[in-house]
């Protein structure tokens, strides 16, 4: 097997040897040969053992999961552990070649395990049905594993395995896709960039007043009829994601009237399954609610106000819609009427109802409240959300969409296709060979580029931490609490200042939700700190307010100790710990990679000297364009805002074409 | 047998349809249309050496739903097969590998058929030529016979079909397309603000006559209606006014336009509550963007001057549809209008009014152009729908492989030798730019690795060691040998032996699909030619060779 050649144990970055010096091949390919043979002849014996060996964890199933999975047995990783929450849907079946009908709504971490593992009997996959950020994958559980790699679809998520990762030092490979655009970077904390050092595109809200009231895109009606209406009247409440409450101050009254709609409307929702709940509902809200913002003629000063809609006036017209409902319901391409409008709205209206009322004959308690969330693939959703905001557009003089948009913008859908997975998954299963071999000067970030006529990607050394970042810019440590007994008290006083040496320094305390001390902020001290709601495995951020060569922020990791610790409720690192000061003068943080020598093949990957159309300020655009749409690559399918992978730039994209 | 049940039962008609559904995230990239010609393709596979990057190439065109596929591969499977191939199991051990492999590829998506070869009907690769419906296209991997590989191109130049060659050795890989003349492609798939047309420098005259009848009494008009006029509108409006005064001339030079967006922005009202006018931001905006005169776009000139060695090819529809773009483009010096009006502030029925002024003007070039094309002989068979979407992208449009179409029906000898030259001059190119790369900062030609793996192409019964693939490079392009990055380049070669590292193959593999979803589709602009992967670099390279 391994005998049959002398370089076996080579790197696959060997250094050249003169021609004459190599031995003569033997001829490798033949019966004799074992399942392990490619790989211990390209990889070399020791790194091939170090695959063997490792333990690797796999955040994520879906797109690239697959591929990456996939490519992981047939390498031969020696224990791969599988996190997913999700199950499998029609839609992915496109691509995540794992999964078949017969699949469908079952756990992907389950079914990917039980499909992979028969490829290789040499390794051993672990698949956990639960969400990352669960409790019980702790950072002591991150350490545990030799590599993690992220193979997510959402930006939230992603942040948490970075951190984590950081927290645990565990090497992270993370990836990407939109389309045909993808991405994978190396994150190694303290050498390289974490997922974090560069500003991520946050989810696009809207002021709330756009929305409820001078709508102007059909993006805003689409939210509303997403966020607000179907949440008011079939889901728990407004999707408050979804809304920007920045200016409400500003707009006290307008903000007052809307909440007084908006309680109007819930009445409304006891009447569901009533003859009358469709008319009720589109006369509040087509027309009652329309006739209460046209009063307001400041707002329409320098708009076109709205013009309500009559409800059986308009059914009367939709007599031929309706005839041909069924034809229309299934035509999701073209732009449906005003009329062909109202019949799939109330069409909608009748499913879900139905579903509302079988759920709550199906419990026995009437508070047991039918709950219905906005779901792309959800039809009866999508079909009243597309006919809310195409009404809703059509009174405002804003242009209808077709339902095959709607859908895009409503579910924020990211294209995804196979090869562009394929292509970000073998490329992540190379770094990990770099990474088992600790050779993170020669790790890449790579760059799908796959309208750049020269190369279809591009690669890039890793970028170094930005000293400024939020999350791995800080110097991290590791508390070991009694969660039973250690009060804040504890931590600021014998922790902090004596074992961490702060010190007579003035610090502040605070965690995700706000501040828990500092030096004016003392009344929480006599608090236990579970009593703060800190929990195992979450961080506390602690500041050093000092002008004077203070510390860099420090992030402490509480770690749950059960077992007593003799006399100290709080504990740290056995290691001695020296925090360092902050850099005297900050450091230009380093931007998406222009301009230092190294990153020159990056930047030349994406402006090429020939394009297809070489003639316009916009190929340059275009250019620039591949470089920023990579590098905001969100995702394989779910929960991300990027709407049009061809449009880079912004979150939401609005496409008025 | 399934249509059948089908129309018996319709399906319940709520929502798309369950493959609407299953192709959804897909069809947001190529649309029904490059559905449609996806399902309708039936491609070959011939599947040799280690046999994994051929299969997973096919995984990603069965994934998305190709019509149906065939694969030839004389291979049994062997243990170190499953090592490296995911669609082999211990149960195929001994096996048939084209067998085994189709019956593994089909279970990922029912809507594919897939058929094998060898099997006791057809027994060789030339019988199966003979004997198929026409491929749509053919795929092959290295290392190859080279009888086998002679019956293919023979093949190809027969029936006009592209082939693809595929080679992954070890970390290095690359795939070669060898379309079989002129490719143009229609729907490139340009980036959405590129394509915006506004025609500010050459209006027709319903244009002009909406501009004026808005901007007669511009300073008249009461302030919501100024503060909503269209851009367009009032571009149109002060160019009347610069060509008056600057002898019937546009600005056109970066000052002169940079001095009109300065008259633009000084017209905007100030005294108003607002303080200023979005509709004025947005024309001066605009300004450096839109006044463009009409140019004709280097991508549809190569097209206009291409030369036809082929009378069936000159026949077809796309270029019909060329050459009637081609007479309209000297008749008028300008291509006929995309018709796609951007948003902007106005009000909504002027908006509508301006929209539907360009739409007309567009359906009207298309008219005209799809007049010339049925005046054409053979011009009454094309798709009116076809020259829509010619005069939508025409600015876009894109002619790949325009040299190589030259000789094709010629001997394939004359060929062959073409190529030999070409791959000797392009790598003399690549060698030259590697002596300056330190001072450019330019990344290294991957040549050599293509040079190493091509020596290699049809090693089929033993791998090659280096200094026979440094032989083997010499003889094509002599002097190579000598380099000392093709010398490391033949010794990874030798090192794999013939080996693939799964995750290269599957990495390539997605990077062939990729490219072959674009030449089935038509749809945006596919390779030209060789595209060169190295693992170790992690980077790849495009080649036309």
């Amino acid at each position: 097997m391994d005998s049959a050649t002398g370089n076996g144990s080579a790197s696959f970055t060997a250094p050249i040897v003169p021609v004459a010096a190599v031995a003569p091949v033997v001829p490798i390919i033949g019966p004799s040969q074992t399942r392990d043979s490619f790989n211990a002849q390209t990889l070399g014996r020791s790194l091939n053992a170090h695959v063997k060996q490792s333990r690797v964890l796999m955040v994520g199933a879906g797109g690239i999961g697959c591929e990456l999975l996939k490519n992981l047995v047939l390498t031969g990783f020696g224990e791969i552990h599988i996190v997913d929450l999700d199950t499998i849907d029609l839609s992915n079946l496109n691509r995540q070649f794992l999964f078949r009908q017969e699949h469908i709504k079952k756990s992907k971490a389950l079914v990917a395990k039980d499909v992979a593992e028969k490829f290789n009997p040499a390794v051993r996959i672990v698949a956990h049905h639960a969400n990352i950020k669960d409790s019980e994958f702790s950072i002591e559980w991150f350490s545990s594993f030799t590599i993690v790699f992220n193979a997510l679809d959402n930006l939230e998520a992603r942040r948490h395995v970075n951190k984590m990762c950081l927290a645990a030092d565990v090497p992270l490979i993370e990836s990407g896709t939109t389309g045909f655009n993808g991405q994978v970077q190396v994150i190694k904390k303290g050498v390289t960039a974490c997922y974090d050092c560069t500003p991520k595109e946050t989810p696009k809200s809207f002021p709330v007043c756009t929305i409820r009231s001078t709508p102007s895109q059909p993006i805003h009606c689409i939210v509303w009829g997403k966020s607000y209406l179907l949440n008011e009247i079939f889901g728990t409440s407004e999707d408050e994601s979804a809304f920007d409450h920045s200016a409400d101050a500003e707009n006290a009254q307008e903000i007052e009237e809307l909440r007084r709609e908006s309680e109007a409307l819930r009445k409304i929702r006891q009447s569901v399954g009533s003859p009358d709940f469709h008319q009720m509902l589109f006369d509040k809200v087509f027309s009652t609610d329309i006739v209460r913002l046209r009063s307001m003629e400041d707002m329409w000063k320098t708009r076109k106000p709205p013009e309500p809609l009559d409800y059986k006036a308009l059914l009367e017209m939709a007599a031929d819609a309706m005839a041909a409902k069924d034809a229309v319901v299934k035509d999701d391409q073209r732009v449906w009427s005003l009329e062909e409008n109202l019949v799939v709205l109330n069409d909608s209206l009748d499913r879900l109802s139905k579903r509302v009322l079988a759920t709550r004959d199906a419990g026995n308690s009437s508070s047991q409240e039918a709950i219905i969330v906005f779901d792309k693939d959800d039809d009866d959703t999508l079909d009243f959300v597309a006919a809310s905001a195409n009404i809703r557009s059509t009174l405002f003089g804003i242009d209808r969409r077709s339902k095959f948009d709607i859908k895009q913008m409503a579910g924020n859908i990211i294209p995804a296709i196979a090869t562009t997975n394929a292509i970000v998954a073998g490329l992540c299963v190379l770094e990990a060979f770099r990474v088992l071999k600790g050779e993170y000067d020669k790790t890449k970030e790579v760059f799908l580029t796959p309208f750049a006529p020269a190369r279809l990607l591009a690669s890039d050394k890793c970028r170094q931490p930005n000293p400024d970042c939020p999350v791995c810019g800080v110097f991290q440590t590791r508390a070991y609490v009694d969660l039973s007994r250690a009060t804040l008290y504890d931590l600021v006083e014998d922790f902090l200042k004596l074992q961490l040496g702060y010190g007579e320094k003035e610090i502040s305390v605070s965690n995700e939700v706000g501040i828990l001390y500092d030096p004016d902020e003392t009344d929480n001290l006599g608090k236990k700190l579970s009593e703060l709601g800190i929990k195992p495995d979450s961080f506390l951020t602690i500041t050093d307010e000092d002008d004077e060569d203070p510390y860099v922020n420090v992030v402490v990791a509480i770690q749950e100790v059960k077992e007593s610790l003799e006399d100290k409720p709080i504990k740290g690192v056995s290691s001695a710990v020296k925090i360092p000061t902050k850099p005297k003068k900050t450091p230009v943080p380093e931007a998406n990679g222009h301009g230092s020598r190294q990153q020159s093949e990056a930047v030349a990957e994406v402006v090429p000297a020939k394009r297809p159309h070489p003639d316009g300020p916009e190929d340059a655009a275009a250019a620039k364009k591949a470089k920023t749409a990579a590098s905001l690559v969100g995702r394989d399918d779910d929960d991300i805002v990027v709407l049009d992978d061809s449009a880079g730039g912004g979150a939401i994209v609005i496409d008025d074409d | 047998m399934t249509e059948i049940v089908m129309s018996q039962t319709p399906p319940i008609l709520h929502g798309p349809s369950e493959k609407e559904r299953k192709y959804d995230r897909q069809l947001r990239l190529w649309a029904a249309s490059g559905q449609a010609a996806l399902e309708s393709a039936n491609l070959l596979l011939v599947n040799s050496g280690a046999g994994t990057v051929g299969a997973e190439t096919l995984k990603n065109l069965v994934l998305p739903g190709i019509g149906r596929f065939a694969i030839y591969d004389e291979a049994r499977v062997q243990e170190a097969d499953m090592g490296v191939n995911f669609f082999l199991d211990d149960s195929c051990l001994g096996q048939s590998r084209s067998q085994s492999l189709t019956e593994l590829i089909t279970e990922l998506n029912p809507d594919v058929q897939g058929a094998w070869y060898p099997n006791e009907g057809v027994q060789t690769l030339d019988s199966l030529l003979a004997d198929s419906p026409v491929f749509t296209a053919i795929l092959y991997t290295h290392p190859i016979r080279p009888d086998q590989l002679s019956q293919l191109e023979a093949y190809g130049q027969q029936h006009k079909t592209p082939l693809v060659a595929i080679h992954s050795a070890g970390l290095y890989s690359y795939f070669q397309i060898n379309l079989p003349g002129a490719f143009p492609i229609v729907d490139t798939h340009p980036d959405e603000t590129a394509t915006t047309d506004l025609r500010l420098l050459n209006p027709w005259p319903e244009l002009v006559a909406f501009a004026e009848g808005l901007t007669k009494d511009i300073d008249g008009l009461d302030n919501f209606e100024h503060g909503h006029l269209p851009y367009v509108v009032i571009l149109l409006h002060y160019l009347e006014q610069w060509k008056a005064a600057n002898d019937g001339n546009y600005p056109t030079t970066y000052k002169e336009k940079t001095d009109f967006r300065k008259v633009v922005q000084a017209a905007a009202r100030t005294d108003i509550p607002e303080g200023g006018e979005e509709n004025f931001d947005e024309a001066a905006a605009a300004v450096l963007k839109t006044l463009a005169p009409p140019s004709l776009p280097s991508g549809l000139k190569e097209v206009f001057e291409y030369e036809h060695s082929d009378p069936v090819e000159q026949r077809s529809g796309f270029w019909l549809i060329a050459d009637a773009v081609k007479q309209f483009y000297e008749k008028h010096q300008c291509l006929p209008l995309p018709g796609k009006l951007p948003d902007m502030k106005a009000q909504s029925k002027v908006y509508i009014q301006l929209q539907g002024i360009y739409k007309a003007k567009a359906r009207k070039d298309a008219a005209e152009i799809l007049q010339i094309v049925q005046a054409a002989p053979g011009g009454e068979r094309v798709d009116p729908a076809e020259v829509d979407l010619f005069c939508k992208n025409a600015a876009f449009v894109k002619l790949i492989n325009a040299t190589g179409g030259g000789g094709g029906a010629n001997s394939s000898g004359s060929n062959k030798i073409s190529r030999a030259d070409r791959l000797k001059s392009a790598a003399a190119l690549e060698f030259a730019n590697d002596e300056t790369a330190a001072l450019t900062l330019a990344p290294l030609s991957l040549m050599p690795i293509y040079l190493a793996l091509q020596a290699t192409s049809h090693a089929v019964d033993e791998p090659l060691a280096a200094d026979a693939i440094l032989a083997a490079v010499a003889e094509q392009v002599p002097g190579a040998e000598q380099y000392e990055r093709v010398v490391q380049a033949a010794r990874e070669v030798e090192r794999a032996a013939g080996g693939e590292l799964h995750n290269v193959s599957a990495l390539t593999g997605g990077m062939v699909a990729q490219e072959l979803i674009k030449i089935v589709t038509k749809q945006y602009i596919p390779i030209d030619n060789t595209c060169v992967y190295d693992g170790i670099a992690a980077r790849c390279q495009v080649l036309r060779l």
